[in-house]
């Protein structure tokens, strides 16, 4: 235990001594706290426009008071009066912002179909989003395994190509051992930093402290500890350091961009979505063909779902409200079909991913961090579901008014229905991806071993 | 002497069995991608125009209904693919497809690519752009590393310079040497995506898209030569081979991984988005303060038809030969899209100035000069996207004002129950979008064509500079 100490100690002053080492240590701090201050900023002003829709909510129940000064249609309020669902962020999205800079955080409904305002997106700038995210996520995923890599690419080869193996070799100690120690001291340091960098931003975001601190913390030790173990596969061939650089930046692009590029092209190719467009088409059809059916054929239909309003008046006239809402409702059960067949095939999407992603380990670890602060795919359509609902209870709230003909007064506007929805973390996925994590790191490492069994053994 | 340098590196690049392993690998990657590219590009383009025709079957042949019901049923503008999008997607996956066109009212489009996904389209797409954007390079800073470094580290510099030959006439042979190999890579998937282009009778083969294309590829052609000459001169700068190596590997690290995220990243905490709300809010409250179609109350709208008797010199709205109705609905859409233009217009210059930032960091890094070029001569980039959206918002404009317009002259005023049969629906022309021509792309390629030509001209003049200066031993 002494001499692994000792050498320690060595690569201690050897590190210090090294600038370039150095220099890049310092620059992952900052990429990593940039990462930090970029996803809090980001966070934190959703958080702010989302506090902003109660304003504009607000607002437009002032506009609506002006408009209608006395007691008012609610098939008008329906019509004009518009509110929001909303989709706040979990304490933890700031470290993995995921997909909620593509997917809208707030949807607007009126009481008109569903259908027609669910999939409105918000304003983004395309080169942004395509561009993508600079939060901490990014860092620990991307910028580390480059980190390791440029700490540890020459771990092994440096001594050769210094010449001083043979003198390392002379002494009596293990080769493993010196390994061993070389490998420890990096992944000490890399840990360290990861570690220090995920409680930074886990304080700066002043998340929820949960059992996910834990989850958090062991996904991105064991990933590291992935990586330390490429590091360990590629060392054990004894080739130069520059073969050991270039293969391992291989290994990088390989797992960080062009496998996911090419599960994306499968996953494309395996499940489009082709119901989109075709329910977008079909809504506004049945709607507007509202128009031209007969009320009565129309009313029965709506009726026969909702039978409680079945014995109001009879409609006689050219138009009115409650019959307008009933066809637009129509219209939405009309693509319930399209709708669930829409975001089932999301699902099947995420899950095909999952299946694969035990090819790209970056994938996984991405997909976990998103999974565990509640920012994937998964989350936003848990929230279109969460709308959905509150359509059905801004109906609900709206459907006695205009079937019973009461007026909509001043008061019953503080009576409607308010949404608030926040993002669940689905830790059920982040186990899943530990267990292919630990998959990936014990198959890299026992292979790294055995080619390390194989050509040391010969060095000696 | 020149010469046989330059072939001793052809040669010797085709000698290295890792060299050709990894070349081999790029070609195959950019076959792959351009068949995948070529593939999506059909699929989307497909499900694009069924759509579009379905709207407009349904709009020619819709039932009989009042103009201003027509209005609000209004249509639909699928964007379609450009022709060259399949060599690089650009922003492609991450605007919307989908815009609905109605009265009253700008849509947003709807449906990106990248909402249908998981987060694995946030790691990037398999696209020939993707390939010679970020591998190529890589690639040659394997295959020149080691262009002075080696030398110096054999000896055979100092060799070479007492044969009387200048360390400027090696570095042209180097790089002479060097070209070609890439040119080898590269050739015969360019050669394909030309091929392809040209046999796919889904082309609108014409000038244009030849001038793009060969733009496209020039552009590229710079890009290369630039990373060429770039490790060249940083192999001269060094001692060692594999310091060479790892300052390489690092520019390419920070150019094509961190600096492209941080300046979007920038420009967006610089440049604030309005939201959605928000806009539509704005919107709403000056919207207000015009002319309402639908609000018989409305004192603006009051006024207008007081103004119209004034005008016909009648005594009554009955008594006009046009119908005041459809006039004042032209009226208040005339004023509305103004409005919603007004807002579009500032929103898009807020997106245009973050996007600036990555634009004149381009000169900073010719990455983000080539990504930028490479998707406007693809199609794909924001100002097409920005184009398409006018487009279908001119559209929007005049459809809904032909119908008003209809409505003014062959519905009698007040009458809310007159239908008109699809004969009159299918004289208003569908929803048409084709892709501006190359020039006007190019106007707004002005910085990254500049950019590529300030790293050329810095690369070969003060690189070789810096080589002149450089240790032989």
């Amino acid at each position: 235990m002494n001499k692994f100490r000792t050498i320690i100690k060595y690569e201690w002053l050897n590190f210090r001594a090294d600038k370039g080492l150095l220099l890049i240590t310092l620059l992952t701090l900052i990429t990593g706290l940039y990462g930090i201050y970029y996803g809090t900023t980001e966070i934190s002003r959703q958080r702010q426009h989302l506090a902003n829709l109660s304003k504009i909510t607000a607002h437009d129940v002032e506009n609506m008071k002006v408009q209608f000064p006395g007691e008012a249609d609610a098939g008008d309020v329906g019509y004009y009066h518009s509110t929001f669902a909303v989709n706040h962020p979990d304490s933890w999205a700031s470290l993995s912002l995921g997909q909620r800079d593509i997917n809208p955080y707030y949807i607007k409904l009126r009481l008109l179909n569903l259908q027609s305002q669910l999939y409105d997106s918000d304003n983004i700038n395309p080169l942004k989003v395509f561009t993508g995210n600079f939060d901490l996520a990014f860092v620990l995923i991307y910028l580390f395994p480059l980190f390791i890599i440029g700490l540890s690419f020459n771990v092994f080869s440096i001594e050769k190509e210094q010449g001083t193996l043979p003198l390392l070799l002379s002494q009596p100690i293990n080769l493993s051992l010196i390994v061993a120690a070389k490998l420890s001291f990096r992944a000490f340091i890399v840990l360290g930093l990861a570690v220090l960098l995920s409680l930074t931003g886990m304080f700066w975001a002043q998340v929820v402290p949960d059992s996910r601190i834990v989850l958090w913390l062991g996904a991105i030790v064991l990933y590291c500890l992935f990586w330390f173990a490429v590091i360990f596969l590629v060392a054990a061939l004894q080739k130069s350091s520059a073969f050991n650089a270039i293969t391992l930046l291989g290994i990088w692009l390989l797992l960080t961009m062009v496998i996911p590029a090419l599960l994306n092209v499968y996953v494309a190719l395996k499940k489009p979505v082709p119901q989109a467009l075709a329910l977008t088409i079909k809504q506004r059809e049945v709607v507007h063909g509202g128009w031209d059916k007969p009320k009565e054929e129309t009313m029965n239909k709506f009726f026969s779902l909702y039978p409680q309003w079945r014995d109001t008046t009879q409609i006689k006239e050219r138009f009115v409200w409650r019959w307008y809402y009933a066809f637009q409702h129509l219209g939405d059960v009309a693509v319930a079909d399209l709708a669930k067949d829409y975001q089932n095939r999301l699902k099947e999407r995420q899950q095909l991913v999952e299946n694969l992603n035990v090819l790209s380990v970056p994938v996984n670890v991405q997909g976990m961090l998103n999974a565990l602060t509640g920012t994937d795919l998964l989350a936003h359509l848990a929230f279109m579901q969460s709308a959905t609902r509150y359509h059905d209870a801004l109906r609900e709230f709206y459907y006695p008014f205009l079937f019973n003909q009461v007026a909509f007064t001043h008061n019953d506007y503080a009576k409607e229905p308010q949404h608030s929805f926040t993002s669940t973390p689905q830790i059920s996925l982040v186990w899943s991806g530990y267990y292919k994590l630990a998959l990936s790191f014990l198959f890299t490492f026992i292979v790294g071993l055995f080619i390390f069994k194989i050509r040391f053994l010969n060095l000696k | 002497m020149v010469k046989s340098i330059a072939q001793k590196e052809f040669l010797s690049a085709l000698r290295d069995a890792r060299f050709l392993a990894l070349s081999v690998i790029v070609l195959l990657l950019l076959l792959a991608a351009t068949v995948v590219g070529l593939h999506s590009y059909y699929t989307l383009q497909h499900e694009r125009e069924m759509a579009q025709e379905e709207v407009n079957h349904h709009f020619a042949n819709s039932a009989d209904r009042h103009p201003h019901r027509m209005a609000h049923y209004g249509s639909f503008a699928f964007r379609p693919k450009s022709s060259l999008s399949f060599l690089d997607f650009g922003l492609d996956s991450f605007t919307g497809t989908s815009l609905f066109l109605e009265a009253h009212k700008q849509n947003s489009s709807n449906f990106s690519q990248a909402q249908q996904s998981s987060s694995l389209i946030r790691f990037g797409e398999m696209t020939v752009a993707f390939i010679l954007q970020m591998l190529i390079p890589l690639l040659i800073i394997f295959l020149c590393y080691g262009a002075f470094t080696q030398e110096k580290e054999t000896g055979t510099l100092q060799l070479m310079l007492s044969q009387g030959v200048s360390l400027r006439q090696i570095s042209w042979a180097k790089v002479a040497g060097y070209s070609q190999i890439v040119a080898l890579v590269v050739a015969p998937a360019l050669f394909l995506v030309s091929l392809l282009l040209f046999s796919q009778s889904g082309f609108n083969l014409n000038a244009d898209l030849l001038l793009r294309l060969l733009l496209f590829i020039g552009a590229y052609l710079v890009y290369f030569f630039i990373f060429i000459v770039l490790s060249v001169v940083v192999s001269a700068l060094n001692k060692r081979s594999s310091t060479a190596l790892i300052s390489l590997l690092g520019i390419w690290i920070l150019s094509c991984i961190i600096l492209p995220k941080a300046a979007a990243n920038l420009g967006a905490n610089l440049y604030t988005t309005p939201t959605k709300a928000q806009l539509d809010a704005d919107v709403h409250d000056e919207v207000a303060q015009s002319i309402n179609g639908h609000n018989s109350a409305d004192e603006r709208a009051a006024a207008f038809k007081k103004q119209l008797l004034v005008k016909y010199g009648v005594g009554s709205l009955e008594q006009l030969p046009v119908n005041a109705d459809g006039l004042v609905m032209a009226a208040s859409e005339a004023q509305s899209s103004q409005v919603y233009q007004k807002h579009f217009n500032r929103l898009t210059g807020i997106f245009q100035k973050q996007n600036r930032i990555a634009e004149y960091l381009g000169l900073l890094n010719p990455y983000l000069a080539v990504r930028h070029f490479s998707m406007s001569m693809a199609g794909s980039d924001f100002a097409h996207y920005v184009h398409y959206q006018k487009v279908a918002e001119k559209y929007r404009y005049n459809l809904a004002q032909t119908l008003n317009h209809i409505q003014a002259t062959q519905v009698k005023y007040q009458d809310k129950t007159t239908r008109l049969s699809n004969a009159t629906w299918k004289q208003i022309p569908p929803f048409r979008y084709s892709s501006p021509g190359v020039g006007w792309a190019l106007k707004n390629q002005i910085n990254s064509i500049i950019a590529l030509l300030f790293w050329l001209f810095l690369v070969v003049v003060t690189g070789f500079k810096l080589i002149d200066k450089t240790k032989i031993v």
